[in-house]
């Protein structure tokens, strides 16, 4: 591609130097508001956390299981736009500069800011997750230009064998292996099933795979990370800031994330 | 002009419009209905279990029926009516379910899945999973569960679960999602059966397919009854079924006026309808691009319509293409006028229409003058009006109880 390393790029590789795995953890932005989304971006990274997946909010979910639902809807209560989400980003810039963040949501709202898009790496976003956009797309052809931004593809357990090998070739940063059939937040972790695809995965490119949907535990973290790169955390975050959201004392929070960092292999 | 009748493209799209904007679990399972339906659409076994279907459990072919009074009443072209309220269960939507079934039952799917808005898919859903003995999920708002309550209790006598979706508007876009997520989770067995000319690659296609024997019967018909093809089609749109199946057929015969009618709720300036084509702008939903109406952030907004049928922030992708290309024509009406054509066609013909259908009537108070006295327009009747009793009665002021 002969493109510049981005943060996200050099971040995956000194991990594979140091054959460690990633935690990636995943919140919508504007819940409950902007200001302790920035707050929580900042402890998320103090607490272990190595790359920032920020959901942006869209009234029409539908990979989403119920708890990312609700915090998509009171974000958009909060009138958050992937605008202010740029914004945030340039925020969290000002005291982080090492940290990958991932801009994970649906087309529609893409393409309403595609050309404020193609300027977002310069306030700071490393990649975009458009989860209703098949992975072998080529994401130009269909109005989002930004090469600056790497673009990480979902693999399912249904995906096709013909498929993974487009996808893993129209994909950069990484590729996201959704662990189970199911909305964001189910509970069928199958690790058997996992590892074989991953393996398979693997063998069809030498990006690295993270594993995410359904990890909720220690122990579904440290199962998953022996088999991945990395793992993502979404559902379980997003609700424990949903409980915490009145008082915005989130410590509990953080003392989660770190009993997960802790779990996975370092 | 000619080739609209060979799209979609294979990868789904209509113009500019279509293609598969799914998440990634889905992908395969569209991939496997897509290969069916290559495989059994041209298959003559699939083609004569389909038409004996339509012929004995469905009742058609559907009259074509001269409205008289109705063509006094405007005293301008000759107004014929393609009854598809006179199918099993009321509407043109069990000629789209009696072939999805097939292909589900083809498949070896052993569950299936639907949303519904007026109830009328959900009905013809549940009319065909209980005739084959399948589980079947019906999704509706919660909204529509309370506008719609006879539908409701049709469905679950006929064996379905009905599920109240209560997320966002708690109308059909939330049903949508719903059922979406439905099989998402649980796509090794179930079949999602999309009731309208909506959603991902190949449904678009195939419910139009499906229901296109309106159209083909109506090319016959009028030869036998007028000598001569239509010269104008009206018929209602939401997510644009009964529509694409009555003009697929005519696509080529650019000399019939193809006309859409969205619903105004209550008035395009009001921003309270569900007229995306009137007053809408390309984007994706429920994994098709095609015109939405959404705000300037990419947020869907909410519709109003009074017909919880039409009730959808969507239309199918073809009918955007056909809007593009100028083959077809989309106007709209708002509540107060449908509410006054179901009266009108009510009391001068003896059919009382659904209050989508009304939509396909009320256009006529401004199309029926572009026509002379030789010449035929044809409405589309997609389905009757007894399920909106209640509503009607509630507008009207009037207590049933």
């Amino acid at each position: 591609m002969g493109y510049l390393l981005t943060r996200l790029d050099e971040k995956i590789l000194s991990f594979k130097k140091a054959s460690k795995k990633a935690l990636v953890a995943y919140l919508v932005a504007g819940d409950p508001d902007l200001d302790s989304t920035l707050e929580l971006m900042h402890g998320f990274v103090s607490a272990g956390v190595d790359i920032l997946e920020i959901g942006v909010p869209f009234t029409d979910p539908i990979a989403e299981g119920p708890i990312i639902q609700a915090a998509h809807d009171r974000a958009l209560k909060n009138n958050t736009s992937l605008n202010n989400i740029f914004q945030l980003v340039e925020s969290f810039r000002d005291k982080d500069t090492d940290t990958p963040i991932i801009l994970m949501g649906y087309m529609n709202t893409f393409l309403a800011n595609a050309e404020a898009l193609e300027e977002a790496h310069q306030s700071g976003t490393d990649a975009v997750l458009i989860v209703d956009v098949p992975g072998e797309s080529n994401l130009e052809d269909l109005g989002i230009k930004n090469e600056n931004l790497a673009s990480i593809s979902l693999i399912a357990p249904t995906t096709s064998e013909d498929r993974i090998g487009k996808i893993c070739n129209s994909s950069s940063g990484f590729i996201y292996y959704v662990t189970l059939r199911g909305v964001t937040g189910s509970s069928h972790l199958n690790i058997q099933e996992a590892e074989s695809n991953i393996n398979h995965i693997r063998s069809q490119t030498s990006l690295p795979v993270f594993a995410g949907f359904g990890i909720k535990t220690p122990d579904d973290a440290f199962n998953l990370s022996k088999i991945s790169d990395g793992i993502v955390i979404g559902s379980s975050l997003v609700q424990m800031i949903h409980e915490q959201s009145d008082q915005k004392e989130f410590k509990k929070i953080y003392n989660y994330l770190h009993d997960m960092a802790e779990a996975i292999i370092r | 002009m000619n080739n609209l009748t060979d799209l979609p493209n294979t990868d789904g799209f209509f113009g500019d419009y279509g293609g598969k904007f799914v998440p990634e679990t889905l992908m395969h399972a569209l991939k496997e209905l897509d290969e069916t339906y290559a495989k059994l659409k041209d298959n003559p076994e699939f083609i004569e279990e389909i038409d004996q279907d339509l012929v004995q459990f469905v009742g058609r072919p559907s009259p074509l029926y001269f409205a008289k009074r109705l063509t006094d009443y405007y005293s301008g072209p000759q107004i014929w009516l393609k009854r598809e309220d006179l199918n099993h269960t009321g509407a043109h939507k069990i000629n789209n379910t009696v072939g999805q079934i097939l292909l589900a039952k083809a498949m070896g799917k052993k569950r299936i899945i639907a949303e519904t808005g007026a109830g009328q898919h959900g009905v013809a859903t549940a009319t065909v999973a209980a005739r084959l003995g399948l589980e079947c999920h019906i999704y509706m708002g919660a909204a529509d569960v309370k506008r719609q309550s006879l539908n409701v209790y049709r469905i679950k006598l006929l064996g379905a679960k009905v599920h109240a979706v209560d997320s966002g508007t708690a109308t059909l876009k939330d049903a949508l999602n719903e059922a979406m997520r439905d099989w998402v989770t649980n796509i090794e067995d179930t079949y999602y059966i999309i009731g309208s000319v909506t959603g991902p690659h190949p449904y678009p296609m195939i419910v139009r397919d499906f229901n296109a024997i309106v159209g083909r019967e109506l090319r016959k018909q009028s030869m036998e009854q007028f000598m001569q093809y239509p010269d104008a089609i009206v018929a209602c749109v939401g997510g644009g079924s009964n529509a694409m199946g009555i003009f697929y057929p005519f696509l080529e015969e650019s000399y019939v006026d193809l006309i859409g009618v969205e619903a105004a709720g209550s008035g395009l300036m009001s921003g309270k309808h569900a007229a995306p084509l009137n007053d809408g702008e390309p984007g994706i939903l429920h994994g098709a691009k095609s015109y939405l109406m959404q705000d300037k952030n990419g947020q869907v907004v909410d519709t109003h319509s009074i017909s919880a049928g039409l009730d959808y922030p969507g239309v199918g992708p073809e009918h955007s293409n056909l809007k593009d290309s100028g083959r077809a024509n989309y106007i709209a009406v708002d509540d107060d006028e449908v509410l006054s054509s179901f009266h009108l066609v009510t009391k001068l013909e003896g059919i009382m229409p659904a209050l989508e259908t009304a939509h396909a009537f009320a256009a006529l108070e401004h199309v029926a003058k572009n026509y002379k006295s030789n010449q035929h327009v044809v409405i589309n009747v997609s389905g009757r009006g007894d399920k909106d009793i209640n509503t009607v009665a509630t507008m009207d002021g009037i207590s049933l109880d």
